[in-house]
């Protein structure tokens, strides 16, 4: 199939299903056309730019693009258009690809369901055996979903807590959250930074790895981004003969973190894990339980870091310099009031208000040492558990610490993304079974961990058969700091499985 | 031109201060400094001139030149000041601008920088009575004060906000200049767009470690950024990134000595100690990295207090790490003012370390250094009149308005904004390597105070009046040339006895400072050395101490160089037959009865009515009369002291 074709049957599906996954769709005709054709041509020619030359690639809302709106999914900024690409963006135009349309998204990526958006929740393209609407996950709901519709080859989404792998779960795609500075953030609007990270989805892991080979690069614009001189360094702890035989030949070492068998497992997901950890058993690799003994705080350490940095980061948004101002006066009409007490109170969403709350509480004077400070010490020992059980040692740690070494030290970590399949749009919305902020902060529990220490981590679809028919699930596996290749490595082991 | 309201009407001005713009800028010190001085050697010159005084007019005229418009003058002072501030004194002028003086009429006066109208004081005159009326006023004011306030101790702690002198923002490539039009010196993190991130500007970090190695701050190794939040119009991301919890420099110290204007209760010298918590890089409202130097609260004066900023100043302007002083909104002083009655119980408050301390306040953004000392005076004696009429002082922020006289609430303690400090997630910790410490250490020019302990030790013996402005004149350009001026004269004068020689260093600085200068101001001349090479400068002293020509001769010849001749001063004094060929005792006696047989009842009053004054007219009658540079005033006096009174 030629590229111009897929790329226009990918357009006509944007237009034909409604899972609400774009708030900008590619429009049906545009200088695009032309680009694909060229792609074409090269690709005929044996020359393509890249492995996605001619390709469509959705754009998460929250990524800046500047011949398409920016809108974040949030009514403060529901008309914006950046001034300046992403360099994300850049990287992938330069490859050939196309800005297949920004997709949906929960408002500033405060959510797991991408039903906190100014522009309508986002449909799973999944429905259940009785035909209801499904969470399409969150917060790159719209990504996830709009890879899984069939509406463009591939998506860039982020990942603060887990926003991408969770939809990759939920929509039965592939998503990959990379190492933490790996990718620039130049033109991703931040919702916590210290969190925040590019993350790809596509239908599989290949696709996904094509793309982040493109977007593998320091960028001196991201202060966060990883220097070169790092990216030597780690490559070079990743050289060793015991550490580079890992992406050939070698059995891996598998682990099975102990704390993260929890109550809320859903049977189906409970079993999707150990057939999952059957296969790889059955492939020749050794699996280890492991311990995580801080996991248990990890979640809530999350929803301290991640809404403190976002207070801060939408201090922003006044609607003076850019963005939507409310009607009429703001500031209560006094001449010393605020300019924008208006503006944020109808700009944001309840979501978005919310964690704002939250992170201006934690970071006050009397609650920052119990709330803030904590939760930063906790992070620390959520990276220090990881650190114990891998067998590589953290690239970027000091030469002082260093790792003892342990037998029961494991290559790669396999949990669920999720602890159940997707609920139903209807209960999230409902009101009598509403859920409340935090049972949704719950969906996140498998995720947030990678996120705080910064770990690559991919979510990859595997089927197991269900009490009706095959039920699919999102398998996660979490790698050592750096050790990306060998993350998607074990992803594309267990993608697509049919499990029984 | 500039009108200038006797000092001492003055000290509630909100306009300018004299005080401050002499303290703060060098040039303008200077400047004024020059006039005063031309005042008083031309009095010396043509004592011919008459000034009559009149009290109607109040304003002292300081600065009158007959070859630019009162238009150009203004200009060319507001280059010295800036814009910013001044923007109150053009009013000023142009409000009373009907009251500008008429030119000098006597133009063949041998100095046309005088005060010019027959109704005006001498400025020397009245600068001296309104100093002298500022010093009583103070001296009354203070007295009636502190008589009843003895019992109280005050303490007070300085912050200071100043911004270095870079040429780009501190998180962002865009230029700091503030002159371009509005707007177009922005980049996107500046304006705060979504998906913007800061970019560290390495090159800022210099004129800041400038001036914490000026402060004698510890520089730590490593050091972070933190956001402090509270929402300003102007601040587009909602916080401010600055060193919060662990700044880049701690633990400095200024010396205070009397000679910065400390009070004289505080002794000889102050070391107010600066923090833990001292130096943070910020990003002002216009995205200008600034220093802040916080004091320890150490002080107990408020004169000190004000003398403690203007060093503060005087420090991070001459190790280059700031240009722009208060006076252009440059810097910008807080202070915390806390009283406690002496022989008490302690207070029970403690600051950065120090406790025993009564609750304090803070007063904000004080922009002159008179602003610093006059609102703490005024908050110190709010705070005994609230606490001896029984009440109880609230930690509270208040502001001052220059002028007033007492300073006013801005927010109390249940208004004070939490900053939520929270270290800034995007920007890597500040790594300082102690390679770069130490080529900043070396390059540093030598603290003021090193030098003005040079130049009043042994080996100058400079008066400290002359020493200060040595230092503060050209960036350090005149005292440059005041070293190779003295060093050729040393040598010219090896031969010379011990005495001579000691008192060559006064001499030079005699010369550097009034003569030379004189001659600059008179030609509206920025520094430059070449103009009187320090060579020919020096042959010309050395000339004169061995008294080979007369004082007037030197000056003459100095001006004659000033105006370019570059013929070397042995070859021009030998050409120009300006060598003084000492005139015989019947030369003297000659010329002595031919000035005295003019002028017989000028004889007669100085016998009858024992007028000596008028000996020096006579003098200055032979001087004239006589062969040109060879009439020496002392030996003509003599002559005429034994014809006239014999």
């Amino acid at each position: 199939m030629s590229l111009l074709r897929e790329a226009e049957r990918c357009v006509a599906n944007q237009y034909a299903h409604n899972f609400n996954t774009f708030i900008t769709p590619l429009s049906r005709a545009g200088p695009w056309l032309d680009r694909v054709k060229e792609a074409d041509v090269r690709k005929e020619e044996g020359k393509p730019k890249s492995a996605v030359d001619g390709r469509l690639i959705s754009i998460k809302d929250n990524i800046c693009t500047r011949d398409l709106p920016t809108t974040c999914a949030s009514g403060i900024l529901d008309k914006f258009t950046s001034p300046f690409n992403a360099t994300v963006v850049d990287q992938l135009e330069a490859a050939g690809a196309i800005v297949a349309g920004k997709t949906n998204l929960d408002e500033f990526g405060m959510g797991s369901h991408s039903i906190n958006s100014h522009f309508g929740p986002v449909k799973n393209p999944r429905r259940d055996s009785s035909g209801e609407d499904l969470s399409a996950g969150g917060s790159s709901g719209g990504s996830a979903a709009s890879v899984a519709a069939n509406q463009c080859y591939a998506s860039l989404g982020t990942d603060t807590g887990g926003s991408v792998r969770l939809p990759a779960a939920y929509t039965g795609t592939v998503g990959f959250k990379p190492s933490y500075g790996l990718i620039s953030r130049w033109g991703v609007v931040a919702y916590a930074n210290s969190l925040d990270t590019v993350g790809i989805l596509g239908k599989t892991t290949a696709n996904v790895r094509d793309i982040f080979d493109i977007l593998n690069q320091h960028d001196q614009r991201d202060p966060t981004s990883l220097s070169t001189s790092s990216r030597s360094r780690i490559q070079a702890s990743l050289q060793t003969p015991q550490l580079a035989s890992r992406l050939t030949s070698a059995p891996l070492r598998i682990g099975v973190p102990m704390e993260y068998n929890v109550s809320e497992l859903t049977p189906s997901v409970r079993r999707a894990w150990a057939l999952s950890l059957t296969h790889l058993r059955e492939q020749g690799h050794t699996v280890h339980s492991v311990s995580l003994p801080d996991t248990k705080h990890a979640l809530s350490t999350y929803y301290v870091v991640a809404p403190a940095e976002a207070s801060s980061n939408l201090a922003k948004y006044d609607g003076v310099r850019y963005g939507t101002r409310a009607e009429g006066p703001d500031g209560d009409g006094k001449p010393d009031g605020y300019l924008f007490s208006n503006t944020r109170g109808q700009g944001f969403g309840p979501e978005v208000k919310r964690r704002i709350v939250l992170g201006t509480f934690t970071l006050s004077a009397d609650a920052i040492d119990n709330y803030f400070i904590q939760a930063q010490r906790v992070r620390r020992l959520v990276q220090q558990d990881f650190n114990a059980v891998f067998t590589a040692k953290h690239p970027l740690a000091l030469q002082s610490a260093d790792k003892i070494a342990n037998e029961n030290d494991v290559d790669v970590i396999i949990c669920p993304t999720a602890p159940s399949s997707p609920p139903q749009l209807s209960d999230l919305k409902s009101k009598s079974t509403k859920i409340s902020p935090l049972d949704a902060y719950v969906t996140d529990v498998f995720t947030v961990p990678a996120s705080l220490a910064g770990l690559p981590a991919i979510s990859v679809p595997v089927t197991v058969s269900g009490e009706k028919d095959a039920e699919l699930a999102g398998i996660q596996v979490i790698g050592q700091y750096g050790d990306d290749q060998l993350v998607l490595k074990v992803g594309e082991m267990l993608e697509g499985r049919h499990l029984d | 031109m500039v009108y200038w309201t006797q000092l001492w009407q003055r000290v509630n001005e909100p306009v300018l201060d004299l005080d401050s713009l002499l303290q703060v800028k060098p040039k303008l010190f200077d400047y004024i400094r020059l006039l005063v001085w031309y005042i008083v050697y031309s009095r010396r010159k043509s004592n011919d001139l008459q000034i009559a005084k009149s009290p109607e007019l109040p304003q002292i005229h300081v600065f009158q030149d007959s070859t630019l418009s009162p238009e150009s003058n203004l200009s060319m002072l507001r280059s010295w000041i800036g814009s910013g501030t001044l923007r109150s004194l053009r009013v000023r002028r142009l409000t009373r601008s009907s009251l500008s003086f008429p030119k000098a009429p006597f133009s063949s006066a041998p100095n046309r920088y005088l005060p010019a109208s027959a109704d005006r004081v001498p400025l020397r005159k009245q600068l001296k009575q309104e100093a002298k009326a500022l010093r009583s006023h103070k001296r009354q004011r203070k007295e009636t004060a502190e008589a009843s306030r003895e019992e109280w101790e005050l303490t007070v702690g300085v912050e200071i906000h100043a911004q270095l002198d870079t040429e780009t923002k501190l998180f962002s490539r865009a230029a700091t200049s503030t002159s371009d039009t509005p707007n177009s010196n922005v980049a996107l993190f500046d304006l705060a767009f979504p998906g913007s991130q800061p970019a560290f500007q390495i090159a800022t970090l210099l004129p800041a470690l400038r001036a914490a190695i000026a402060l004698n701050c510890e520089i730590q190794p490593v050091s972070r950024f933190d956001r402090k939040h509270y929402f300003y119009q102007d601040q587009p991301a909602g916080y401010q990134i600055t060193q919060y919890y662990e700044p880049f420099a701690r633990n400095g110290y200024v010396d205070l000595f009397d000679y910065d204007g400390i009070a004289p209760e505080d002794g000889h010298s102050q070391i107010p100690g600066i923090p833990p918590s001292t130096q943070l890089l910020d990003f002002n409202r216009v995205s200008h990295p600034l220093i802040e130097i916080i004091t320890m609260p150490q002080i107990h004066t408020p004169a000190t207090a004000a003398a403690c900023v203007r060093k503060l100043q005087a420090i991070v302007q001459s190790c280059g790490a700031v240009t722009t002083g208060m006076e252009m909104g440059g810097l910008r002083a807080d202070v915390n003012v806390s009283v406690r009655r002496r022989g008490e119980e302690p207070g029970q408050y403690q600051y950065d370390g120090i406790s025993g301390l009564g609750q304090r306040t803070e007063i904000k953004n004080l922009s002159s250094f008179k602003a610093v000392e006059d609102a703490i005076i005024a908050e110190k004696n709010r705070q005994i009149e609230v606490l001896e009429s029984g009440g109880v002082i609230e930690g509270e922020t208040r502001g001052w308005t220059i002028g007033s006289t007492e300073t006013r609430r801005l927010r109390g303690k249940e208004g004070s904004v939490d900053y939520r400090y929270m270290p800034d997630p995007d920007i890597p910790p500040l790594i300082i390597g102690e390679d770069l410490l130490s080529s900043l250490r070396d390059s540093i020019p030598t603290a003021p105070d090193a030098l003005l302990t040079l130049l009043v030790g042994s080996e100058f013996s400079l008066p400290i009046e002359d020493a200060k402005p040595l230092i503060e004149l050209d960036n350090g350009a005149r005292l440059e040339y005041y070293h190779d001026v003295v060093d050729i004269l040393r040598t010219l004068q090896v031969d010379q006895d011990d005495k001579t020689r000691a008192s060559l260093a006064r001499v030079a600085s005699n010369w550097v400072l009034h003569e030379l200068g004189g001659l600059l101001a008179k030609a509206d001349r920025a520094w430059d050395s070449e103009i009187v090479p320090a060579r020919s400068l020096a042959h010309l002293i050395d000339h004169l101490q061995r008294k080979l020509i007369t004082g007037p001769t030197a000056k003459q010849v100095l001006a004659t160089i000033f105006d370019g001749d570059h013929r070397p001063v042995p070859q021009l004094l030998e050409e120009d037959n300006l060598l003084l060929r000492p005139l015989s005792r019947e030369e003297y006696l000659a010329l002595a009865e031919s000035v005295i047989a003019l002028n017989p009842q000028m004889v007669e009053q100085i016998r009858s009515k024992n007028q000596l004054g008028k000996l020096g007219w006579f003098v200055g009658q032979m001087m004239r009369t006589g062969e040109k540079g060879r009439v020496e005033a002392p030996k003509a006096e003599e002559i005429l002291r034994e014809l006239i009174l014999g």
